[in-house]
């Protein structure tokens, strides 16, 4: 990968000089250095081990482990650091390179800084993880598609319902924090670039450097697991488990890093005048997955290392005759586990109830709400992870208090829901892209947290447990709700992320292909788990057989719907029709810098002075009838925003000043 | 939408309604939420217990009654949602981009509470519910001179063995109707999960513990044992019968393979 | 632990140097939140593994286990290590720069001190970590501790060369600061690490 992009040359002789080694490294140099390194780690690892007790699993563990730090080596990760040893601070021209100043297309596959830039890859990353599990959902329903199918062999079936899974998991867990927490949440609280811009990239480079050992497990004998790596099965599965291992390592680390980069850009760079009344709901949300993302997955990591003191040492951490426990792993896994199902849905309902404003014209309904709900999912998040284990026999007394916490949960999940309704009530409605999703999420998740709550009942719970009815139930929320919210987002932001407009023929035409598809599959997959089909199985009793061919053939429509949306994105991409700087009229800071954005977002720092949701009037004169518990926070917009001075686009932003003086406070 | 639009000047001139306007409107989404109801209670009564199928034991059957319960109680949750969003397509919708802005409801505190408090009863309701519901299914397991099947999962097969009558092994369940069994399941490698379907029990059997549960069988007949947690290649082929057949029957059972009663 | 300063592009004035360290300090303080998580989760193990004693197999009837001290000496070590460090910032507060440099010099001598212990004490454990539940959590919980360790001595060094360098100063000594949060909270996991391994018997002996 070249760095001489077209508008680099022009301005040759007076571009910066600053990078250093950085202006050699990038993707390419990345993969030689940790396939290099994987080599030698191989070949030492192999002459010394490979014929001791677990030897195969220490090779491919050290292998594993030398891919990724040569990966990050050759992608220039421990420049930073070692520069900083040897007492070198960067220089200006260096910083400037680092953000990807005059670099082009080339910035996107180096060691880059720059928000934006980040917020992109990971929206690549992203993408390229749904295409690779949502190819591997097709072969999981083509041979459940009959009970006889005979289409995937047992012992590939149970390696692919365990990958599917996981990178579903990986890739819902950053699909909304990683690409619109990145691009977007800086630019909406009116900073110029995260809290630690070279943090922002490592987090972004070390998925990418555990994307191919997470593909090495395909060949290394799968994951036979299931995605919850249940020991001690994983004990004796073969060294794909190590690949689980170390992918779950370095996302732990990726997560906790950029979990601790957006907290902090959050909590010290929102623009001054942005006070916590101010701050629109979906940074709110960003926040709350991120940071329950934080002490979550060092749990995770935690398990993996056990695991791997087990397999590669003889550990007995799990192994029952030598004092180990199976229940160590299933605590530790859903400590982690349950709040990730939050981690991964509070941003996707965030971003919906920050785009419903805009298409409903009107205030979000009852911010204060939105936020207490938040924060008592959160709250809440982080009691209810045995109700996974109701059934294991862990500690049976623990049963009522465990559904105590989780039908709480309910309550403020209900919240949610109400300020959703409260929004569109009476709203003018827009039924673009984006706001479909919000109905979308509006059915979807009442079916998915209706059907949580025969879950979270113990004795229906014993019923239910372990069946097909358990994956229906978390694909109407993290699908259904999550994924949903992920595509009415990125429907919502691409004219902001990519400068154009989203082909909107496609978008409806996608949209309705995947939710009747979604429908239509998972209503089937409840009614064969009611009747007693259990999960993961690879054939199944022919008392089920009509639910399971209704579910292959909604799932055929999902994928169609899908290859429809990816279609519209690139060719959106490509050459859509270029985007207005605020199509929708929103008033969001993001919508006020121009398009294409410039490097360092805002020439002049805006001043808030009013929250984003001013939309509509004072109806007081209109009709005194509804707003009696209700006064209107602010005053009309168009006194509170008497000094608009705004630049960009659209009046009635949240900003109303743009202060010059702004950059020396 | 095009895209060059307009930007938006901000709110332009609201569209006045009037009171009665929206007194009449809150009256089409309350029939739209009694229909959705309607429907919603018809399809909990109907359908979600009739997909698990006839029940085998007491435990089985209060399981079906709290889906069916639990499905009626939700049922006006659900529609009040779906028929606000339905309402809101239907009459709210602009013809493409609004010309003006909606008014400015920046919450209702009357309802927000009334919302909160709402599902905070259901929530209660549902844990009481469940907690008596638990006393129901735990009754066996208290009950005298009960059954003791030791259960032993091993890749990829079931063992029940009777302590109490001789050690009799088999790799079929055999039960006699209408007598609390009390089930101590183990495994001998990884975790599997002892699962008969119709009787509406299940219960993990991990290595090197033993868990308990309990139920009882009240009707003859043939069901089936599956395992309900991944246990490695052959998972799926992991099952086995349940016979429940009379206390004669079972007797007889037990005395054809070496035990007694 | 790479803190990067962020010196604006195109000319913005620059961010005062109070408010980029308190937001320095606050990324730092969150990631100690992600590694107390972490070893949160291996004390969490010791203690449930040791009160299950899952087929009364968490200790060998009759098997050496780790000598106690040895646990508490390194948590010592690195007690006095962070002090050490903490005097040296004191000094560079005062102004003192050679302070600093000795301060940081001597911690991180202790540190690796330290480390040499760790590395001893894994090598001389009395048992393999095949043997049972209580020996994989030992090696588990010293083996997570030396890498604290190795990580500190290399913030260590790169504190010690930069003060050596003249890259600090009184008027902003920030990074030597968050930089000293990190050291006491390793001392604390290492402490914490002693805590755990001085209770070796499981309660539960009837099962």
């Amino acid at each position: 990968m070249s760095a001489a992009v077209s508008d680099v040359a022009p301005q040759a002789s007076t571009a910066p000089t600053g990078g250093g080694v950085l202006r050699r490294l990038n993707i390419v140099t990345a993969v030689w250095a940790g396939s290099a390194l994987a080599a030698i780690g191989w070949f030492i690892a192999h002459e010394l081990w490979q014929d001791g007790d677990h030897g195969s699993d220490q090779v491919v563990l050290v292998t594993l482990i030398c891919w990724s730090v040569g990966f990050m080596v050759g992608i220039g990760a421990f420049n930073g650091p070692i520069g900083w040893i040897r007492g070198n601070d960067l220089a200006h021209e260096d910083e400037l390179f680092l953000a990807g100043k005059d670099q082009g297309i080339g910035r996107y596959f180096r060691f880059t800084t720059d928000h934006k830039v980040v917020g992109i890859q990971y929206l690549i990353v992203t993408m390229v993880l749904f295409a690779l599990g949502g190819t591997l959902a097709m072969l999981i329903r083509t041979n459940l598609i009959s009970p006889d199918s005979q289409f995937l062999s047992a012992q590939t079936y149970n390696a692919i319902v365990g990958l599917h899974g996981l990178i579903m998991i990986i890739a819902t867990i950053i699909m909304v924090t990683g690409p619109f927490g990145n691009f977007i949440v800086p630019i909406m609280i009116g900073a110029r670039d995260m809290a630690f811009p070279r943090l922002n990239a490592l987090s972004l480079w070390l998925i990418v450097a555990a994307i191919p050992v997470l593909f090495s497990a395909a060949f290394l004998g799968g994951i036979p697991t299931g995605w919850v790596g249940y020991a001690p099965l994983a004990d004796q599965a073969p060294p794909g488990m190590d690949a689980y291992s170390i992918f779950i390592l370095i996302f732990a680390v990726s997560s906790a890093v950029a979990g601790a980069n957006i907290t902090t850009t959050v909590l010290t760079m929102r623009a001054r005048g942005m006070s916590w009344r101010r701050t629109p709901i979906f940074v709110f949300g960003t926040v709350a997955s991120v940071g329950l993302a934080l002490p979550a997955f060092p749990l995770f990591m935690a398990s993996q290392i056990l695991l791997q003191v087990d397999r590669t040492q003889g550990g007995q951490f799990y192994v029952a005759s030598g004092g180990g426990s199976p229940w160590l792993y299933a605590n530790l896994f859903w400590l982690m586990g349950h709040p990730e199902v939050y981690v991964i849905l509070i941003p996707a309902i965030a971003a919906l109830m920050e785009l419903t404003p805009v298409f409903a014209r009107k205030p979000l309904f009852s911010f204060n709400t939105a936020v207490i709900a938040i924060a008592g999912i959160v709250g809440l998040s982080v009691m209810v992870w045995a109700h996974h284990m109701y059934a294991a026999g862990w500690a049976p007394d623990l049963n009522g208090p465990f559904m105590l916490t989780t039908e709480m949960i309910s309550v403020p999940t209900g919240l949610l829901f109400l300020v959703i309704l409260g929004t569109l009530w009476r709203g003018r409605i827009w039924t673009t892209v984006p706001m479909l999703a919000t109905y979308a999420m509006l059915w979807n998740f009442i079916i998915g947290g209706i059907t949580g709550i025969y879950l979270s009942d113990v004795p229906a719970d014993y019923a239910l447990h372990g069946s097909m009815f358990v994956t229906a139930h978390f694909h109407y929320t993290l699908m259904g709700a999550g994924l949903t919210g992920a595509i009415g987002a990125l429907a919502y932001w691409f004219p902001k992320m990519t400068g154009r407009m989203l082909n909107e023929r496609a978008g409806y035409i996608s949209f309705w292909l995947v939710q009747i598809g979604f429908n239509v599959t998972f209503i089937g997959m409840f009614a064969v788990g009611l009747a007693g089909q259990p999960r993961r199985v690879v054939t199944y009793a022919h008392l089920f057989a009509a639910g399971n061919l209704v579910s292959t053939l909604g799932a055929y429509c999902i994928g169609i719907g899908m290859l429809v949306l990816l279609y519209a994105i690139v060719s959106s991409w490509m050459h859509g029709p270029i985007a207005p700087a605020n199509p929708w009229g929103a008033k969001t800071l993001e919508w006020t810098v121009p398009n294409p954005i410039p490097l360092e977002n805002f020439e002049v720092l805006p001043v808030v002075t009013e929250d984003p949701y001013g939309y509509g009037v004072d109806e007081a004169f209109l009709t005194a009838e509804l707003v009696s518990g209700s006064a209107p926070r602010t005053a009309s917009t168009g006194s509170a925003t008497a000094t608009q001075a705004e630049v960009a686009a659209g009046s009635g932003q949240q900003v109303a000043t743009l202060d010059r003086e702004a950059g020396q406070l | 939408m095009s895209t060059d639009l307009p930007a938006p000047d901000g709110p332009s001139e609201p569209v006045v309604q009037s009171v009665a306007g929206w007194r009449a409107e809150r009256v089409r989404i309350f029939w739209i939420w009694l229909v959705l109801t309607g429907l919603l209670v018809v399809f909990s009564l109907t359908v979600p217990a009739r997909l698990m199928g006839p029940p085998a034991s007491p435990t089985m059957h209060s399981v079906e009654s709290t889906m069916t319960l639990f499905s009626v109680a939700a049922s006006p949750v659900a529609a009040l949602v779906w028929a606000i969003a339905l309402y809101s397509l239907l009459r709210w919708r602009s013809k493409g981009r609004p010309t003006a802005d909606g008014p400015a409801i920046r919450g209702h505190a009357a309802t927000t509470v009334a919302w909160a408090v709402t599902s905070t009863v259901l929530c209660v309701f549902l844990l009481v519910w469940g907690m008596a519901e638990m006393i129901v299914i735990n009754s066996p397991a208290e009950a005298n001179a009960p059954l003791v099947v030791d259960v032993t999962g091993q890749q990829w097969v079931w063992t029940f063995s009777y302590p109490s009558q001789g050690n009799v092994e088999s790799d079929q369940l055999y039960l006699p109707v209408d007598r609390p069994v009390i089930f101590h399941v183990t495994s001998k490698d990884v975790i599997h999960s002892f699962w008969v379907v119709q009787m509406g029990i299940k219960i993990d059997a991990n290595p090197g513990e033993t868990t308990k549960t309990s139920v009882m069988p009240d009707k003859i007949g043939v069901f089936d044992v599956r395992c309900a947690e991944l246990c490695g290649l052959r998972h799926a082929e992991m099952q086995t019968s349940a016979h429940v057949v009379s206390a004669s029957d079972f007797n007889s059972w037990l005395s054809q393979n070496g035990g007694h009663s | 632990m790479t803190v990067s300063a962020h010196v604006p592009v195109a000319g913005h004035p620059a961010e005062d140097v109070q408010v980029v360290g308190g937001r320095q300090r606050t990324g730092v303080l969150l990631l100690i939140v992600a590694d107390a998580a972490f070893v949160g989760a291996l004390v969490f193990s010791y203690f449930y593994l040791r009160g299950l004693n899952t087929s009364g197999a968490w200790i060998t009837q009759g098997m050496h286990t780790a000598t106690i001290w040895v646990g508490w000496l390194i948590g010592l070590i690195a007690v006095a290590s962070a002090w050490c460090y903490r005097s040296g910032v004191n000094a560079l507060r005062t102004g003192k720069i050679g302070g600093l440099i000795g301060g940081a010099g001597i911690a991180l001598a202790l540190v690796l001190l330290d480390s040499v212990v760790q590395i001893i004490q894994l090598a001389s454990l009395p048992f393999k970590p095949d043997a049972n539940a209580y020996a994989s959590c030992v090696y588990t919980l010293a083996g997570a501790n030396l890498f604290h360790l190795l990580l500190t001595a290399v913030i260590g060094v790169g504190i010690w060369n930069r003060a050596r360098l003249g890259r600090y100063v009184a008027t902003n000594p920030w990074q030597v600061e968050i930089v000293a949060i990190w050291w006491n909270w390793i001392a604390v996991a290492a402490i914490a690490g002693a805590v755990t391994t001085s209770f070796i018997a499981s309660p539960n002996v009837g099962g």
